[in-house]
């Protein structure tokens, strides 16, 4: 999970290199750092080292993390040849090497040579049985090949174990999502509520699953998380004040007839339509008409 | 039914779907299909005049894609185009299904417009563009397939339009069909040379102009009409 300051930096790092302005090697670096998935310009610019001896040889002991660092991505944009000859270069250094080990499962998964790789990654993790990330290759390799049940189960199991592996909990809640399971989900978001309270990545989720699954309770929750994302962000975020907006109408329209909740709640959704509202103008004005017309739609709930 | 219409895809509308996919390799994405029903009843013809492309992550919420949809119908509306369709692509390479949550979209769509149509990306064929001199869109068409609903039960749902209940078929994979793909002229592109125009923007890297929803919502300065994308 990056920060939108770090985001800036990599992408301001990535449109010089694109563009020849140098600094390829701080760029690589930083997307290490960050585990940003950004394989084509890794593997074009990781190679632009390596296929040059003297840059190569200036990197000094991290050119073999490089090395990995391109196999990866070369995996990850199947170009098989190039990372197969990355791991060659690898395995010459390290011999024996269960890290090294480690890429050349990843290349039989690549391949597609599922069983070969799980037989690899089995004996790889009876030598070290706390490898994380070969533990969750096997869910990745489940999901890979269409078997989303099979992911969920590796993901579980993985959890039992590594219980504070927070990308691990938002790629099982994503998973979930995406097989409308929703209430697995939540569940999932609340876990990361408990252990990182204070990131509004995961109010914002969980409100929005709530939402999703309707219903009175889950509507009332949805909007205090969406109001605790508001105030995490100090009102910036866009998709929290439109939940607002949404679960009050929606609200609005399932508690027709009895007794409402009360001028409170009306007034949390003015305050956040009019920060929409100024937001709007300030930075997207040619958008306020359709802005302004959505609000009124969720307005005429009562 | 189903088989009776022809569909008919601008090119712009179908660009923008495919440069959306491409922007977004690792994930799914998803988008809505606007355009307008005509043609007489001898000749009945959906045309896909624009796209909006939604969303790449977490597609299944709702809130969003009400969001989304509020506003789509708002703008196009105003210009007499309505909702004909939506476009999703997989995630993964080789799954050439429809799941669920794309299901959902489509039926939803369906209720306001009968002749909705899901296109599908294909992504072997996207894969196979560059070789080939096909001239057809690189999607697969999914029609209603079973109009009327043979078991339903209700669901809860606090959607906008729905307003408060919503209802499934049971036999879902059912209903919604593969037609038209490999050969079928069930759907055309209206410009014959697209698929060149795309193969370029592919070379110089256009996906990264293209803005959906999502990145609207992250930053409202992005606009989600894409109004500069072709100029």
């Amino acid at each position: 999970m990056v920060s939108k300051t770090e985001e800036a930096q990599v992408n301001r790092l990535e449109n010089q290199v694109d563009n020849g302005g140098g600094g390829a090697w701080e760029y690589l670096c930083l997307v290490r750092t960050l585990k940003l998935r950004r394989s084509d310009k890794v593997l074009k610019h990781g190679l632009s080292i390596l296929n040059d001896p003297k840059k190569r040889s200036s990197l000094g002991p991290d050119e073999w993390t490089l090395y990995e660092q391109v196999a990866i991505a070369a995996m990850d944009c199947q170009c098989l040849d190039v990372a197969k000859d990355c791991i060659k270069v690898l395995q010459k250094r390290f011999p024996d090497s269960k890290r090294v080990g480690k890429l050349e499962a990843m290349l039989l998964e690549a391949k597609g040579s599922w069983v070969e790789a799980e037989k690899a990654y089995t004996s790889l993790l009876e030598d070290n049985p706390l490898d994380q990330v070969i533990h969750k290759r096997r869910s990745a390799m489940a999901k890979a090949q269409g078997n989303t049940s099979g992911a969920i189960e590796w993901l579980n199991k993985y959890l039992e174990i590594f219980m504070a592996d927070h990308d691990a909990w938002r790629e099982l809640a994503e998973i979930y999502v995406s097989l409308q399971m929703y209430k697995q989900a939540a569940f999932c978001y609340e876990e990361l509520i408990l252990s990182q309270p204070t990131t509004p990545l995961y109010h914002l989720a969980y409100a929005d699953v709530l939402y999703t699954l309707g219903g009175l309770e889950n509507l009332q929750t949805a909007k205090k998380y969406y109001a605790s994302t508001i105030d995490l962000t100090g009102g910036k975020n866009t998709r929290a004040l439109l939940g607002i907006c949404l679960c009050t109408f929606s609200i609005g329209e399932l508690t027709k007839g009895r007794n409402k909740e009360g001028k409170e709640s009306s007034d949390l959704q003015c305050l956040a339509a009019a920060a929409l509202e100024k937001d709007y103008k300030q930075r997207a004005p040619t958008k306020l008409a359709l802005l302004n017309s959505t609000l009124k739609s969720l307005k005429l709930s009562s | 039914m189903g088989g009776e219409f022809r569909y008919q895809i601008g090119q712009n509308a179908y660009i923008k779907f495919v440069l959306h996919a491409l922007k977004h390799k690792t994930s799914a994405v998803n988008g809505v299909l606007l355009g307008r029903l005509s043609g007489a009843d001898t000749n009945p013809v959906v045309e896909i005049t624009d796209s909006v492309p939604l969303f790449h992550s977490q597609i299944g919420l709702l809130p969003p894609l009400e969001i989304a949809l509020i506003q789509i119908e708002e703008y196009y509306g105003a210009q007499g185009l309505n909702i004909v369709g939506y476009y999703h692509a997989n995630e993964r390479f080789d799954d050439f299904e429809l799941g669920n949550v794309a299901k959902n979209v489509g039926d939803h769509i369906y209720r306001y417009f009968p002749q909705a149509a899901v296109l599908l990306l294909d992504n072997k064929k996207l894969g196979a563009l560059p070789n080939g001199k096909d001239r057809s869109p690189v999607i697969q068409v999914i029609l209603i397939w079973d109009r009327t609903p043979k078991t339903m039960f209700s669901y809860t749902l606090p959607f906008l339009h729905a307003k408060a209940t919503k209802l499934y078929t049971r036999e879902m994979s059912k209903s919604w069909k593969v037609v038209g793909s490999d050969g079928s002229s069930q759907l055309t592109i209206k410009e014959p040379s697209a698929n060149i125009v795309l193969l370029d923007y592919i070379s110089s890297e256009k996906w990264q102009d293209i803005i959906d929803f999502d990145d609207h919502l992250d930053d409202i300065s992005k606009d989600w009409l894409n109004p500069e994308l072709f100029k």
